[in-house]
C-alpha cells in the first residue's frame, strides 16, 4: 500500500518536519489548498464554527481540509472515506489502521467480566491517547446460547444495550454504534467513539465501562443487570513534544508556534 | 449554538469513483504524480491541517 500525507504547509516545513521525524513517504506540499480545494475538502465553515462558539479569527484557520483519509483500490478508485468534522480531530496511528484496514491488535488485555448469562469484555483501538485524538472503544458481549439482549429499540419495559463511560475530565464520549436489529445472540460487538480534549497533562487513566442490558430467553427475562469493565489509556504525547511534568499544572492548549491558537 | 454535523458521503472524491489526478510536489521538491507514485498498488491519502501547529 502507497500512502501519501497532503497538507497546505510549504516545501519548506514539510522538508524539515520529515527530517525531524524520519519520515520517507511523500508529504505533499499544497499551498494555498488548490488541489484540496478541488477536491471538495476545504471546510468552509470553519470560521462560522468559530463564530458560533465565539472564537477569535485566526489566519491559519483559512484553507483547511477536512482532516481524514481516502482509501484507493489497486485501481486509483475511492474505496473507504473517513473524515473527521473538526481540524482539530484525527485518528491515533494504530486507530487509523484498526478502522480503515481492518488490522485489529488482538486485545490480549482485554478482561472479560461475566454477569449472569452475558459475558464482556471491551478494549481501545489504541493503548495511548494523545490531545484531541479520536480513539474507539470496542465493547464485545458474548451471549450464552438460547438468550438475547436487546438494542435500542426495545419495547416499553425492557432494558436496551447501553454503555456509559464513568466520567473524565475532557473526555467526550460519541454515540454508540451497535449492529442492525431489535435484539442481539450469541456474540455482539459495539463501538463508542472517544475524543481526549482536555489540555496536555491528563494523565493516564481507567476507562470505567458499564453496560447496561437485560437477558431474555424465549420464554421469560432476567431482571436488568449490568456489567463493569475497566480500560486501562496511557497519555501520550504530541509529536515534537513532552507531557508537563507530573505535578505540574496542566499545559494550555498546546499552540505549537508563537500565535497560533488550537481551536 | 453549534452548527450542524456534515454529510461526509458528500464532501470529497465520490466512493467509488477513481480519485482525480493529483500532482504536487513533496518534501524533496520532486512533483509527484499520485497514481503514477502508487504504482498500481492500493493507496491511503492522508488530509491533515498542518505539520507545523
Amino acid at each position: 500500500m502507497a500512502l501519501f500525507a497532503v497538507s497546505y504547509d510549504s516545501l519548506a516545513i514539510l522538508r524539515d518536519f520529515a527530517a525531524a521525524h524520519g519520515i520517507d513517504y511523500p508529504l505533499l506540499s499544497d499551498e494555498g489548498s488548490h488541489v484540496m480545494r478541488a477536491l471538495g475538502l476545504i471546510n468552509e465553515r470553519v470560521q462560522e464554527d468559530h463564530a458560533a462558539y465565539g472564537i477569535a479569527p485566526n489566519p491559519r484557520h483559512v484553507n483547511l481540509p477536512y482532516p481524514g483519509v481516502v482509501v484507493l483500490d489497486e485501481a486509483g478508485a475511492v474505496v473507504q472515506k473517513r473524515f473527521f468534522e473538526s481540524y482539530r480531530e484525527r485518528d491515533t496511528g494504530s486507530g487509523l489502521v484498526a478502522q480503515v484496514l481492518g488490522i485489529v491488535a488482538e486485545p490480549a488485555s482485554a478482561m472479560p467480566v461475566t454477569e449472569g448469562v452475558v459475558k464482556a469484555r471491551g478494549w481501545l483501538d489504541s493503548p495511548t491517547y494523545a490531545f484531541f485524538q479520536r480513539l474507539v472503544l470496542t465493547v464485545e458481549l458474548a451471549i450464552a446460547p438460547g438468550f438475547h439482549v436487546y438494542g435500542e429499540t426495545a419495547q416499553d419495559g425492557l432494558t436496551p444495550l447501553a454503555v456509559e463511560i464513568g466520567a473524565i475530565d475532557g473526555l467526550e464520549v460519541g454515540v454508540a454504534r451497535w449492529p442492525a436489529g431489535d435484539l442481539f445472540e450469541g456474540v455482539v460487538r459495539g463501538t463508542l467513539p472517544l475524543t481526549f480534549a482536555a489540555p496536555p497533562g491528563g494523565g493516564d487513566h481507567t476507562l470505567d465501562v458499564t453496560v447496561h442490558f437485560q437477558a431474555c430467553d424465549d420464554g421469560s427475562c432476567l431482571v436488568p443487570a449490568m456489567l463493569r469493565l475497566q480500560v486501562p489509556i496511557r497519555e501520550a504525547p504530541l509529536v515534537g513534544r513532552t507531557l508537563p511534568a507530573p505535578g505540574a499544572s496542566p499545559a494550555p492548549a498546546p499552540p505549537a508556534t508563537p500565535g497560533a491558537t488550537t481551536r | 449554538m453549534p452548527l450542524p454535523p456534515r454529510d461526509f458521503d458528500t464532501i470529497g472524491p465520490r466512493q467509488g469513483q477513481r480519485f482525480p489526478d493529483v500532482r504536487l510536489p513533496d518534501q524533496t521538491g520532486a512533483v509527484i504524480d499520485l497514481h503514477a507514485a502508487r504504482a498500481g498498488r492500493t493507496a491511503l491519502v492522508v488530509f491533515y491541517r498542518s505539520a507545523e501547529w
